[in-house]
């Protein structure tokens, strides 16, 4: 009932880092790299198996931003300038619509090293989903924002397709772009209908569990309409939503994917703190039944030098264990 | 200054690679020594043979590093002066980079390793692990020497406190606050809160009295991540850091700001109190078309500045630091006249480079930067 798991990239253990710079300076070769990029992968995999989570993931290593295979590799999509990362100091490639997109490969399956995954323990992949997507991206071509708000979910129900098939058990949709709101605007109610018909369209018929991870922002502005996302769990970013809204409203049958652990803070929170945080939200949530609660990092680590970010992963199992064993 | 349009560079230039080998202890190639030499020369720099005896050593001791360092500051001020600038500085060459010569020169901090920038780039991130605690002048050695080797105005770039804290992991205040405030969201923002005026207060107030004691008379603020979260309580957080870093200093200051949400910042702008100009990138959106026009693409943000009510005055970018496109003259001065019909104060244009050329080799930023003195003097001539 109560799971663990990270939500999203990784950042590169130092070995990688320096490799990957040294291929920047053309000081190694694509084959170094890549034997570089595997030995790393197989470091981030057994650091999740022996902090002990739920779900494993390979941990995006390659993934120079979340959107980029999708930039790279959808046609009709051109990889445009760099552009800041909601409001931190990373960067990505803007995606550039120019024409009908067409999917002619297995996109994330392609970037992701399903071979050194753990066969004894479920997998877990993420995905942009589809209004982050659409909001991050320069429309030269659909005629609306809406209409490739669409287009692409209907691209991403392909690739959900394709992970589940392959064995992935859980599916992340990324949705920062979603809750980050710095002018405080109104979200729409026609721009939350449109985004549960779009996760519709993204994971009709699916076999495997689906979370809407927000981060970056509020949650509570997009209750109670998030409630009725047709997805299982939806993932909320502690450090940016108001607790005491949070509590306000039910969850029912709803998962939720609690963002307890900062990735955006080196900070090593105190577990026990963390732990009764949980529990409150825990009991307001689910006044009568509790569903299915996954704990894991508010966004995606790669905020963090890799060594912390395995200490975080520690707390995020460890909190894990005291929430299923009743300890506070 | 009595001089219209007056001319500078805006951030850091490149270190010669006898400069960055030579301080690490490396043993330089014949051509790379030569290279010093040719550009000492180009630049009338006087016994060179001095330098070349500390690059030909096998094992350099720590005065020899010194002495490099101040070399590379001496060439440096000297290629801004060649150039024609009338605004110099030593082109940063005693800092290993903007955030991390401050971070290494006081107490309180402890870099935690690489995180990802985009792509393979990386930056080597610090967490703030205890009370900062000023401990030496960081800034104020390299000024007096910039001082002793130019008779031309000194500026001096000053890497913000709100870009410190932004780029810096908030462990310390955000343990303290964390026995008073329970909500997460708020007390992250009250440790940042707390973050920043301790930083304010104990660090960049303490440097820039010294400096002002020291003789500086004007200081660049540099906030690259002053706009990274545009939110109403962020940028009022901005503004309020920015005038209590520099109150009450009998100095000139100025705020640069590049690659940014222009759109926000022009809102803000007017608020800055003693900020006598702003230092903004524009050439690397233009078009390379010559004409003043109506519009031109690079600069149209601009007049969201003026329609703001910011009345101070512009270090306009008109070179772009990011390709080796040598801008012509007449393009330097178009741009800066396009600017003056926007303004209608030629007096309010300082022109400049979007931000360093740190990315440029030597070659190719002296090219840019001559013509864009060339390019100052067309426009001055069509005024006059």
């Amino acid at each position: 009932m109560i799971g663990c798991y990270v939500t999203g990239i990784l950042p590169r253990p130092s070995k990688l880092i320096e490799t990957t710079r040294a291929y920047d300076r053309k000081k190694v070769n694509e084959e170094e790299l890549e034997r570089a990029l595997k030995e790393a992968i197989i470091e981030v995999i057994e650091a999740q198996v022996s902090a002990g989570l739920t779900y494993i993931t390979d941990g995006m290593l390659k993934w120079q931003d979340l959107l980029r295979p999708f930039t790279e590799n959808l046609k009709g999509v051109k990889v445009g300038a760099l552009a800041r990362w909601f409001s931190n100091n990373t960067f990505y490639r803007k995606p550039i619509v120019l024409g009908e997109f067409q999917r002619e490969k297995d996109i994330a399956l392609e970037m992701t090293y399903t071979e050194y995954l753990p066969s004894n323990l479920p997998w877990k992949a993420v995905l942009p989903a589809p209004y982050t997507f659409a909001k991050l991206s320069e429309n030269n071509f659909y005629k609306s924002e809406t209409e490739l708000l669409f287009k692409y979910a209907e691209i991403l129900r392909e690739e959900i397709k394709t992970l589940a098939e392959r064995g992935f058990k859980y599916i992340q949709l990324s949705e920062p772009a979603l809750v980050y709101n710095p002018f405080k605007e109104p979200i729409s109610k026609d721009t939350l209908v449109d985004i549960k018909n779009t996760l519709e369209t993204a994971v009709k018929g699916v076999k495997a569990r689906v979370c809407l991870q927000t981060f970056f922002g509020d949650f509570a502005q997009i209750l109670p309409d998030a409630l009725d996302f047709p997805v299982d769990d939806l993932g909320i970013d502690l450090y940016e939503t108001s607790l005491e809204k949070l509590k306000e409203y039910a969850f029912d049958d709803k998962g939720v994917a609690l963002g307890l652990v900062d990735a955006r803070n080196s900070l090593v929170e105190n577990e026990r703190e963390l732990t009764t945080v949980a529990e409150e939200l825990i009991e307001s949530i689910y006044p009568s039944k509790i569903c299915e609660v996954f704990i894991c990092p508010n966004c995606d680590l790669e905020f963090l030098p890799w060594e912390r970010a395995k200490e975080k992963m520690k707390i995020i199992s460890n909190v894990t264990k005291r929430l299923e064993s009743g300890l506070s | 200054m009595n001089k219209l349009f007056p001319t500078q560079e805006i951030g850091s230039l490149a270190k010669p690679v006898w400069r960055v080998k030579g301080y690490r202890g490396e043993i330089l190639s014949k051509e790379e020594i030569a290279e010093a030499v040719n550009w000492g020369q180009r630049l009338g720099i006087e016994n060179l043979e001095e330098l070349v005896k500390i690059l030909t050593k096998g094992a350099r001791t720590p005065a020899d590093k010194k002495a490099l360092i101040q070399w590379s500051a001496k060439f440096a001020i000297r290629f801004f002066e060649v150039a024609g600038l009338d605004v110099v500085f030593d082109g940063e060459q005693w800092r290993s980079e903007m955030y991390e010569h401050v971070i290494r020169n006081v107490e309180g901090f402890k870099f935690l390793g690489y995180v990802k920038s985009f792509d393979y780039r990386y930056f080597n991130k610090a967490a703030c692990i205890d009370a900062p605690k000023y401990i030496r002048p960081f800034y104020v050695e390299e000024f007096a020497f910039t001082k002793e080797n130019t008779k031309k105005i000194v500026k001096v770039p000053f890497t913000g406190p709100y870009t410190l804290v932004d780029w810096t992991f908030n462990e310390y205040y955000e343990k303290k606050a964390s026995s008073q405030i329970r909500d997460f969201k708020r007390r992250k923002t009250a440790a940042r809160r707390e973050f920043i005026f301790d930083l304010i207060k104990e660090i960049a107030r303490p440097e820039i009295d010294k400096l002002v004691k020291a003789g500086a008379r004007w200081i660049q603020i540099d906030e690259p991540a002053a706009t990274a979260n545009p939110s109403e309580e962020e940028m009022q957080l901005f503004v309020e850091a920015f005038n209590e870093t520099v109150k009450g200093f009998n100095c000139t200051f100025s705020l640069h700001n590049c690659y940014s949400n222009y759109e926000v910042l022009a809102k803000y702008a007017s608020q800055l109190r003693n900020c006598s100009q702003l230092a903004l990138e524009f050439a690397n959106r233009d078009s390379k078309q010559t004409g003043i026009g109506k519009t031109r693409a690079g600069y149209k943000e601009l007049k969201i500045f003026e329609d703001n009510g910011f009345r101070g005055k512009y270090g306009l970018g008109v070179i772009d630091v990011h390709t080796d496109f040598i801008e012509p003259p007449e393009l330097v001065r178009d741009r800066i006249l396009h600017v003056v019909n926007i303004t209608g104060d030629p007096s309010r244009i300082y022109v400049s480079t979007d931000c360093g050329l740190r990315t440029r080799t030597w070659e190719i930023s002296f090219a840019k930067l001559k013509n864009m003195v060339l390019g100052a003097e067309l426009a001055r001539k069509r005024l006059t």
